[in-house]
């Protein structure tokens, strides 16, 4: 094993357990964090399935595919976020907007 | 029908909206003119920092306070709502910082009145309009106006005034949601997605050294072009 896989696949354990402390409500988190802690750690020290995963998808190396797949999934995850943070901002606005109007403060 | 407006419309019942936010060095006098016309008005704080309230003390005016700071935006449709609880029949959005006339605003009731228009948005740029605009204020407001007809099909000659004026039936269709510099934009596509008859008027700016320093600067109109596609991209 080269450094750099001892590096990411500490990585990968840590996430999931962090993941594993925050969500551990339901058996499907489970098999979820499973499935990530599981596919990431094969993915990092046999790296040669990736590289003929993305010889079949056209692509030349598998640490490239994993980077076109890791921009695509973070973008998504950005829209995610920033629309859920619209949707907190809206609730804010409507608490606020209420309590002002409820509490239309008299000028002495 | 000249004497339409002076016989019918109680002034009383024309609800003056002011947001404002850190406003203390003008907010009285800007209001106290506004009262002078007797016009009601309303002062929507958004949590300002220095002591603006205290500077209102003893003015007859509705005050409202948001508890956190929302933006622009989001004080009009404060003032909006609160305005329709009182039974308000014309709705004026007026900018605290005085660079507004308050004696525009019996024009554009009657303007509203006369072209029987929803909606009637004040100009800066029609023949008529006294205002010492910069050039480049004047460039890129002109680019904005592009940018807003862009989104929403309508084109006026000036989509970044704050002066506008409102019926009953265009307050109860208008909700604004865009909390801070995209919100000209969104009441111009809620104009065009409602069907408001809309108008425009010849208002006068004054800019002062004041509204200058305090106000929007020519650089901002790159962050509120971002803020208008990312309302587009999310609505």
């Amino acid at each position: 094993m080269t450094l750099i896989q001892v590096v990411l696949s500490s990585g990968i354990i840590i996430i999931a357990i962090y993941m594993y402390l925050r969500l551990r409500s339901t058996i499907f988190d489970l098999i979820l964090i499973f499935l990530f802690l599981v596919t990431g750690i094969i993915f990092v020290i046999f790296n040669e399935i990736t590289d003929k995963i993305a010889h079949f998808l056209g692509i030349s190396r598998g640490a490239d595919m994993i980077f076109y797949l890791g921009i695509l999934f973070l973008f998504f995850l950005i829209l995610k976020l920033y629309s859920r943070l619209r949707r907190v901002e809206e609730n804010l606005t409507e608490l606020v907007r209420k309590r002002s109007i409820d509490e239309m403060e008299e000028i002495k | 029908m000249p004497l339409y407006f002076c016989s019918l419309t109680d002034t009383k019942e024309i609800f003056v909206i002011m947001p404002c936010y850190n406003e203390a060095a003008v907010i009285r006098d800007t209001v106290t003119d506004v009262l002078g016309h007797g016009y009601s008005v309303v002062v929507v704080d958004d949590c300002s920092k220095d002591n603006s309230k205290n500077q209102l003390s003893g003015l007859p005016i509705y005050y409202l306070r948001h508890r956190v700071n929302l933006g622009q935006g989001a004080a009009l449709q404060t003032g909006i709502d609160f305005a329709r609880k009182k039974g308000a029949k014309y709705f004026v959005t007026f900018d605290a910082d005085g660079q507004h006339d308050s004696n525009d605003i019996a024009g554009m009731v009657e303007c509203l009145e006369k072209e029987n228009a929803d909606i009637v948005f004040g100009s800066r740029f029609l023949p008529g309009a006294k205002t010492n605009v910069s050039r480049s204020r004047s460039f890129v407001l002109n680019a904005g106006r592009y940018v807003n007809y862009f989104i929403s099909g309508i084109m006026l000659s000036d989509s970044f005034n704050g002066m506008r004026i409102l019926t009953q039936q265009a307050a109860e269709k208008i909700k604004l949601t865009e909390n801070r510099m995209a919100h000209p934009a969104q009441l111009l596509m809620l104009t065009a997605a409602k069907k408001l008859k809309y108008a425009e008027y010849p208002v006068a700016i004054h800019y002062s050294e004041y509204s200058k320093n305090k106000g929007l600067r020519n650089k901002d109109g790159i962050k509120i072009l971002f803020e208008i596609l990312l309302f587009k991209l999310f609505r």
